[in-house]
């Protein structure tokens, strides 16, 4: 094969598998900012409570607690608080349950009427050794299973398509990387 | 900034794609996926754990990829090795996070957890030190001799004693030029699987030296055919953490735009450069990984309340990948510099390609 050849599939390589990763890359973007992909992560309820968005918990504390408003529909707009039942779908915008037993000891959070006053919206836990900070986001939700390969694909594909895609970029610039002779003196 | 909607966090991305970057120089060149360098850096910047390390498994997945399909056009894998090698990895994982259990449920888990980390690094560490230092003489003494030193040389015994067992079936690698009985490797894979399970990492820095001082593997082909290893764990790991919802795909996606570039520099690399210039890396990188873990220690130790100790443990792993890289970017520079005849420190002559 010419030298010339070999850097025309070279170039051929290389914009392909680059407009595949685009493609790749694009799609997943698309999916996150519309929110599809959060949909799918915080889907269902784990456990009896109240959805909320815990974003809008951060600034909460003992004296100043995060009031939300009990409210039903499928939507959590704000300080709202859904009521979830194991199981159930999750409302959209909602991140997160508070569950029962968390309002019934009443420590971090108590209910009042029609109002849910959140105290302390996140505690220190370790990780390998690290400090976080655990909200009650990502708590008494159950994620989409078939997300997992939905993710498993697309970092596969990416994994794939930028590979083949720097192959084809050295292979487009005459860069003969060759087969290493593998012997072991000892 | 960008606000990571599922994470819950903001993070900077031009922090994230470095962090991409560092780890993929580093885990091409010696084989490993990294999470004890990412799991910590994610942390820092504002991930819950859980999240730390889902990101992490599903981008040391994707950088594996990358890393994997460079070392095969280079030669560096023996597919009849990482295949024989698969199962036995994947039992030994399942038996660690069993045993992993075991002790959550004792409530000891931190504690064991750090000190196995601190035995099992500082021990191949000592190990693979002393024999690289003893190949690198050796190598020293061919150069002045005139002599090739070639690709490899290794002066442990291990190798010898393993691949003298004589259970059937045997089996013939023939990339890497071993044979060696199937036993051996399956028992390479459920030991290294073991300690990676248990001790929730991917487990590279602990099969690359196992597959070249039991195996007999050369280091080239030990890093190469570990990123096989790690595609396949690592796939799995983040399949189960996807599952969990312990993924941020936009985190994954930063990471992976460095890595792209990381892992190729990272995996071409190797190329310039002989067996023990990897072995040197990898034993400093599980030195201060090492002292990364006993600081961590003596904070879980210390009943948490020291916080520099923590502090110093953080900084400690980061600044170990910008080192790390440093040094890989100076040999592929010194290897560069030694072809076309220019001055190279005398140390560095027998490790790099000429």
């Amino acid at each position: 094969m010419t030298d010339t050849s070999s850097r025309g599939r070279g170039i051929v390589k290389f914009v392909f598998w680059a407009l595949v990763a685009t493609t790749v890359i694009v799609f997943t973007v698309r999916s996150y900012t519309s929110g599809q992909m959060a949909e799918w992560f915080y889907h269902r309820a784990s456990l009896n409570g109240y959805a909320v968005n815990a974003d809008t918990l951060k600034g909460a504390s003992k004296d100043k607690p995060a009031i939300l408003l009990i409210s039903t529909g499928d939507t959590v707009s704000g300080l709202q608080a859904v009521r979830v039942q194991k199981g159930q779908r999750l409302p959209r915008n909602s991140n997160g349950v508070i569950a029962d037993d968390v309002v019934t000891k009443g420590k971090r959070a108590v209910l009042t009427d029609a109002t849910l006053r959140v105290m302390v919206p996140w505690e220190m836990k370790e990780s390998k050794g690290f400090k976080f900070k655990d909200s009650f986001k990502h708590k008494g939700i159950v994620t989409w299973p078939w997300v997992g390969v939905w993710n498993m694909i697309v970092v596969a594909l990416l994994g794939l398509s930028l590979g083949l895609m720097a192959e084809g970029f050295t292979d487009m610039l005459g860069l003969k990387l060759e087969k290493i002779r593998h012997h072991v003196k000892s | 900034m960008f606000d990571f909607a599922i994470a819950g966090v903001s993070a900077p991305i031009s922090l994230l794609v470095f962090v991409g970057f560092t780890v993929g120089i580093v885990g091409g060149f010696i084989g490993v996926g990294g999470g004890y360098m990412v799991t910590p850096a994610l942390i820092v910047f504002g991930f819950p754990g859980y999240m730390a390390s889902g990101i992490d498994m599903t981008h040391i997945a994707g950088k594996g990829l990358v890393s994997t399909m460079r070392h095969r056009q280079l030669g560096n894998i023996d597919w009849t090795l990482a295949l024989t090698m698969i199962a036995g990895t994947m039992l030994g994982v399942e038996l660690g996070v069993r045993v992993l259990v075991y002790f959550k449920q004792l409530g000891l888990a931190g504690i064991v957890l750090l000190l196995t980390s601190v035995v099992v690094m500082f021990s191949l560490f000592l190990y693979t030190q002393i024999e690289t230092r003893r190949s690198h003489r050796q190598m020293q003494e061919l150069n002045k001799a005139g002599r090739d030193p070639g690709r490899e040389l290794q002066t442990s015994s291990l190798p010898r004693l393993f691949q003298s067992i004589p259970l059937r079936p045997i089996v013939r690698c023939r990339t890497a030029r071993v044979v060696v009985s199937m036993w051996v490797i399956v028992l390479v894979g459920v030991v290294t699987g073991f300690l990676a399970g248990f001790l929730g990492v991917g487990g590279g820095f602990i099969r690359v030296p196992a597959l070249v001082y039991l195996v007999g593997a050369s280091t080239h082909i030990a890093v190469g055919t570990d990123l096989v290893e790690i595609v396949f764990s690592g796939g799995y790991g983040a399949l189960r953490h996807s599952i969990e919802g312990h993924v941020d795909m936009m985190a994954v996606l930063f990471m992976l735009s460095g890595a792209l570039f990381g892992a190729q520099f990272g995996s071409i690399a190797t190329s310039y450069v002989r067996g023990p210039a990897i072995r040197y890396i990898l034993s400093y990188s599980l030195i201060l990984a090492t002292f990364g873990a006993v600081m961590r220690l003596a904070y879980v130790l210390t009943g948490q309340k020291v916080e520099w100790l923590s502090f110093f443990a953080v900084m400690l792993t980061l600044g170990e990948m910008t080192f790390l890289c440093l040094f890989i970017l100076s040999l592929v520079w010194f290897a560069r510099r030694h072809k076309r005849g220019e001055w190279v420190p005398d140390w560095v002559k027998p490790l790099v390609i000429s």
